[in-house]
């Protein structure tokens, strides 16, 4: 496999504000890239400086080999997918998919023909003679999409295609646009605030905040092993449990700290004793049993059921969100015991943020499966 | 009287109220007089027989002895001659002024709002001021086409014949510019931005781009001004007034100008309502032409 995209050093400036900070990376041909992070991380930035609409301040931007920081956008052979889609708005879906080819020169028939094959995989072929305004949104973006695949470009840029749709349509196109890569096997940047879509949709996720790379890697690798406590909280949803700790004396547990109560938990490693910390688990971790059971208890707050799950929120502070597949028994104000299964037990530094991996790994030192030590939480 | 009085209150008599104000207005201000002035064109009309309103009806001798003048056909021609020409100076140089701020660089905004002044200013003082820049012995222009090589006499822009309607037109395109370059820019900023990334994306040049999407989304806009222009420019009375008064001998008046001179200078009233006449068919004109373009919007 051949590097497509390569950023080497790259920081771009808007004036003091320094919007993406000393970005690495490097994308294998025919990837699937997920740029994910909240709003003004500098995802979309990056994309635009991938397609040189912005102009990187410093640092190497290669694609397929070539060098492109001073390359205009017209010479990239780029295509993107904006999020307001940008259709011609006074030429016909015809026209729309045919003009970067009419503008290279392309004889009309040939263009046409290219056009109708595009939207015979696009499914618009019915729509061709059709302006943007007589479309509705799924068809508009079908449109958009279709106006970068005609090109055969060396890689498409999606800027965050599917934030104007519906969320049942969006569910739908999210499916056609990764089976739409798995047939065409272009490299592909794809620009999300939204951590599903990067997730199911995406080989290879970056997960960006305030212009750094936070974490980059195989979307299960970033929820099984988050980097940090930033990526961990973005990625999953529910999100992760976030629950202060310190490291008890032995080096061996960790307290809990519920504000009014505590609570003990074994973590099957070593750290250094005193030391604190952040602990998190996924609500999909915790399981209930009952009272004195589990690792500690709490009292229930909050019970919502969608009907294929139950999500029990505890009247602890912090609050702990638990996932229950189906319906689980819990009630309102009752106590409860919680097992946490250890393998999934993040621990991430309180200053920092960072991971923490306990000195000898978790093997070793052989980690019970289920809890031990009962605190009580309410 | 109540239920009229609720009616309004209500709403609906409200509305009909809000529509039978401007139209009863329009009626008595503009209507009336347009039906006056075309039923005076078909009748013969003295200082005698003004304050009446049943004056001998002539069919069509108005227009007939009017088309048998032997300065009908250039006056005419020079209207339009001043319409296209002035037209078109006010619209490719309003659209290079739209584009070049358009490029928003420091101080653009600033800059754009200063040469709105010419518009501001009133018809006549335009005119005095370029009476002084057009004067033959000591006007400015003269003074640069001179040092620059490219006249070797002076040219006596007002009283030449040959160049007499060009001062006009000179000056009407000054005065008429800025509404072009601000309708223009209007229309300019109402163009999406991630267009042109598309179309700079697709791999179009900046050529390219204006041909293939700068033109075509201005397109309304193009129209309602050149529309707008068309009446502007067959409204333009005061430069004449000032600066040529439609002289020397004719060659630089036009319709507007000799309509005004026939009915208030030289008191044949039913010529001058005649070429009104035919003047209000080409304003008509303009006005559909207007209406349907601001009226057809493109927007996806």
């Amino acid at each position: 496999m051949t590097l497509q995209i390569e950023l080497n050093g790259v920081n771009k400036f808007y004036g003091a504000f320094h919007a993406l900070k000393d970005i690495n990376l490097a994308i294998e041909e025919g990837t699937f890239v997920a740029l994910v992070g909240p709003s003004g991380c500098g995802k979309s930035t990056l994309l635009r400086s991938l397609a040189g609409l912005e102009k990187i301040s410093t640092g190497e931007m290669k694609i397929a080999g070539a060098l492109m920081n001073g390359v205009p956008p017209r010479k990239r052979d780029v295509a993107m997918v904006f999020q307001s889609y940008a259709l011609y708005p006074h030429m016909t879906v015809e026209e729309n998919l045919t003009y970067s080819l009419r503008i290279r020169g392309v004889k009309k028939a040939e263009a046409r023909k290219a056009a109708e094959e595009v939207a015979a995989t696009t499914g618009l072929s019915h729509l061709m003679k059709r302006y943007p305004r007589e479309l509705s949104g799924g068809q508009r973006q079908r449109v958009a999409m279709s106006r970068a695949i005609i090109r055969h470009p060396k890689a498409f840029l999606f800027d965050e295609p599917l934030s104007n749709l519906d969320a049942a349509l969006r569910v739908h196109m999210r499916k056609e646009i990764r089976a739409l890569h798995d047939r065409l096997k272009a490299t592909s940047v794809y620009v999300t605030h939204d951590q599903i879509e990067a997730m199911t949709m995406a080989d290879y996720v970056v997960v960006m905040r305030d212009g750094i790379i936070e974490q980059q890697g195989r979307p299960l690798d970033l929820y099984d092993r988050p980097a940090n406590k930033f990526v961990a909280g973005f990625i999953g949803s529910p999100a992760m449990n976030f629950i202060p700790a310190i490291v008890g004396e032995d080096g061996a547990h960790i307290v809990l700290d519920f504000g009014k109560t505590q609570a003990k938990l074994a973590i099957g490693s070593r750290l250094s004793p005193g030391m604190s910390l952040t602990a998190g688990i996924r609500p999909e971790h915790i399981k209930i049993v009952a009272e004195g059971r589990g690792a500690f208890d709490v009292s229930v707050g909050i019970v919502e059921s969608t009907g294929s799950a139950t999500f029990i929120t505890s009247a602890t502070q912090p609050e702990l969100t638990i996932v229950e597949t189906g319906r689980g028994g819990a009630r309102s104000g009752e106590i409860i015991g919680l097992a946490i299964d250890l393998a999934q037990l993040h621990l991430f530094d309180t200053t920092t943020g960072r991971r923490i991996e306990p000195e000898n790994g978790r093997v070793g030192i052989e980690p019970p499966r289920h809890l031990h030590v009962a605190g009580h939480a309410s | 009287m109540k239920r009229i009085l609720s009616s309004v209150t209500d709403g609906k008599g409200f509305d009909i109220g809000l529509v039978v104000l401007p139209l009863g207005f329009l009626f008595v201000m503009s209507g009336l007089p347009l039906v006056y002035n075309v039923v005076m064109s078909f009748q013969e009309v003295d200082m005698f027989s003004l304050g009446s309103f049943a004056r001998p009806f002539v069919g069509f001798r108005n227009y007939v002895d009017l088309f048998s003048q032997h300065e009908t056909r250039p006056i005419l021609f020079n209207t339009a001659l001043f319409v296209v020409a002035s037209i078109a100076g006010q619209f490719a140089i309003g659209f290079g002024l739209a584009l070049f701020f358009w490029t928003n660089f420091p101080g653009a905004s600033w800059l754009r709002g200063l040469f709105l002044v010419s518009w501001v200013m009133p018809g006549l003082v335009v005119g005095a001021i370029w009476n002084w820049i057009l004067s033959g012995d000591f006007g400015v222009l003269n003074f640069l086409l001179r040092e620059t090589g490219v006249i070797d006499g002076n040219i006596f822009w007002r009283s030449d014949p040959n160049y007499s309607l060009w001062a006009v037109i000179i000056a009407n395109i000054w005065l008429g510019t800025s509404f072009n370059m601000i309708l223009l820019s209007v229309g300019l900023s109402g163009i999406p931005k991630d267009l042109y990334e598309a179309a700079e994306l697709d791999g179009a040049n900046a050529l390219q781009r204006f041909w293939t999407i700068t033109l075509p989304m201005m397109r309304s806009t193009i129209g309602a001004i050149i529309a707008l222009g068309l009446i502007f420019t067959l409204q333009q009375f005061d430069l004449f007034a000032a600066i040529t008064s439609g002289g020397p001998n004719n060659t630089s008046n036009v319709t507007q100008y000799w309509a005004w001179d026939l009915s208030f200078r030289q008191y044949d009233f039913a010529k001058g309502a005649t070429i009104s006449v035919i003047m209000i068919v080409f304003v008509m004109f303009a006005s559909v032409v207007y209406v349907r373009s601001t009226r057809h919007e493109v927007r996806g």
